[in-house]
């Protein structure tokens, strides 16, 4: 089960998000201004960790906001808003990567790679696990991601990846091995 | 003091804070395309941009079906070349009449075509140097990249 990313929030800071989205479901820009400002780092970070490009972040996280301007009465309230809108992201940042894929890896189906460790060093924002985590290969940085920092299960990972869940055990067992072949050799 | 091991750091990492900020404003950028999606469903002659997307859409699905369905066996300088101009040229046409975003566009072309020429010639001694055929392959992409990069009027680019 996804991990619900809207835990920490107590019911104090719970309302005033439900009110803001009742607002933005009525149309209201200055709302969803702040609903942005409000959750734009939990995105972006979560669009940098799984893209392992600022630049591409930056696309998605804008794309993100503007499908949720689009898709807002779809939230019904079923789940915790923070929780859709982080399932809105990752299939969203997936969906980017598949039709980002170079001319190359779609001929010959090459796995795209993670940044190397000096661009990695010099990403602002990220914490030390992050800079090593964007320098997976993209196979493994989505499973890690989505499953370590996101909480998914890995059926729910082989659904979104569309790979066999015993890859996506795989995936991850190899990310974290590298992880600590990195972490051990800092 | 000690590192600590590999769980314990991984623990650590996991609990802290997974907010990150942009290095730029992305707002202004999200709130021209919410209006600017706004005005163009008020509008009932707006139909063209919608069906131009719907083109390049169509012509992005046929090259990504020929790439992958009709040509999966490219593998030397001559094949992804060939291949490579054919989809330059058809982009090239495509945009004759639509205006550049950006107005150096063609110098940063240039600079990718001498790029192209200086790993093509490092393949007339070496053909199947795998890591110089992805080499060229990516700065293939690159020029394809750019030309429907400043072509797209793309509101990630406001």
């Amino acid at each position: 089960m996804l991990i619900d990313a809207n835990q920490a929030l107590s019911d104090k800071e719970q309302k005033p998000i439900d009110e803001l989205i009742l607002r933005v479901q009525q149309g209201d820009q200055s709302a969803f201004e702040q609903l942005y400002r409000k959750h734009e780092k939990r995105v972006y970070g979560l669009c940098l960790r799984l893209l392992a490009s600022p630049e591409y972040a930056e696309d998605v996280t804008q794309e993100v906001f503007v499908q949720l301007w689009n898709k807002i009465s779809q939230f019904q309230g079923q789940s915790q808003f923070s929780t859709w809108l982080h399932s809105v992201t990752s299939n969203i940042a997936i969906s980017y990567l598949r039709k980002h894929k170079n001319w190359l890896q779609k001929v010959v189906s090459i796995e795209g790679s993670g940044m190397d460790e000096q661009t990695s060093s010099m990403c602002e924002g990220l914490n030390g696990l992050d800079k090593l985590v964007v320098r997976l290969p993209e196979r493994a940085r989505l499973v890690f991601v989505l499953h370590a920092v996101e909480g998914y299960r890995h059926e729910e990972i082989a659904s979104m990846l569309d790979m066999a869940v015993g890859s996506s055990k795989s995936q991850y067992h190899r990310a974290r091995q590298l992880l600590q072949e990195w972490y051990d050799n800092e | 003091m000690s590192k600590p091991d590999f769980e314990q750091f991984l623990k650590e990492s996991l609990e802290q804070t997974k907010e990150v900020a942009p290095k730029r404003d992305l707002w202004p950028g999200i709130e021209r395309a919410i209006v600017t999606q706004g005005n163009q469903q008020k509008q009932p002659g707006s139909f063209w941009p919608k069906l131009t997307g719907i083109a390049a859409c169509t012509v992005a699905g046929l090259l990504a079906w020929q790439v992958v369905v009709k040509q999966p066996q490219q593998n030397s300088m001559a094949d992804i070349s060939a291949f490579f101009e054919q989809q330059k040229q058809s982009l090239l046409v495509q945009y004759e009449s639509q205006p550049a975003l950006t107005s150096n566009w063609q110098e940063q072309l240039q600079e990718l075509e001498n790029a192209e020429q200086a790993v093509k010639v490092a393949l007339q001694n070496d053909p199947e140097n795998a890591a110089l055929l992805r080499m060229l392959a990516q700065v293939y992409q690159q020029q394809l990249d750019l030309i429907n990069k400043v072509h797209e009027p793309r509101w990630q680019q406001i």
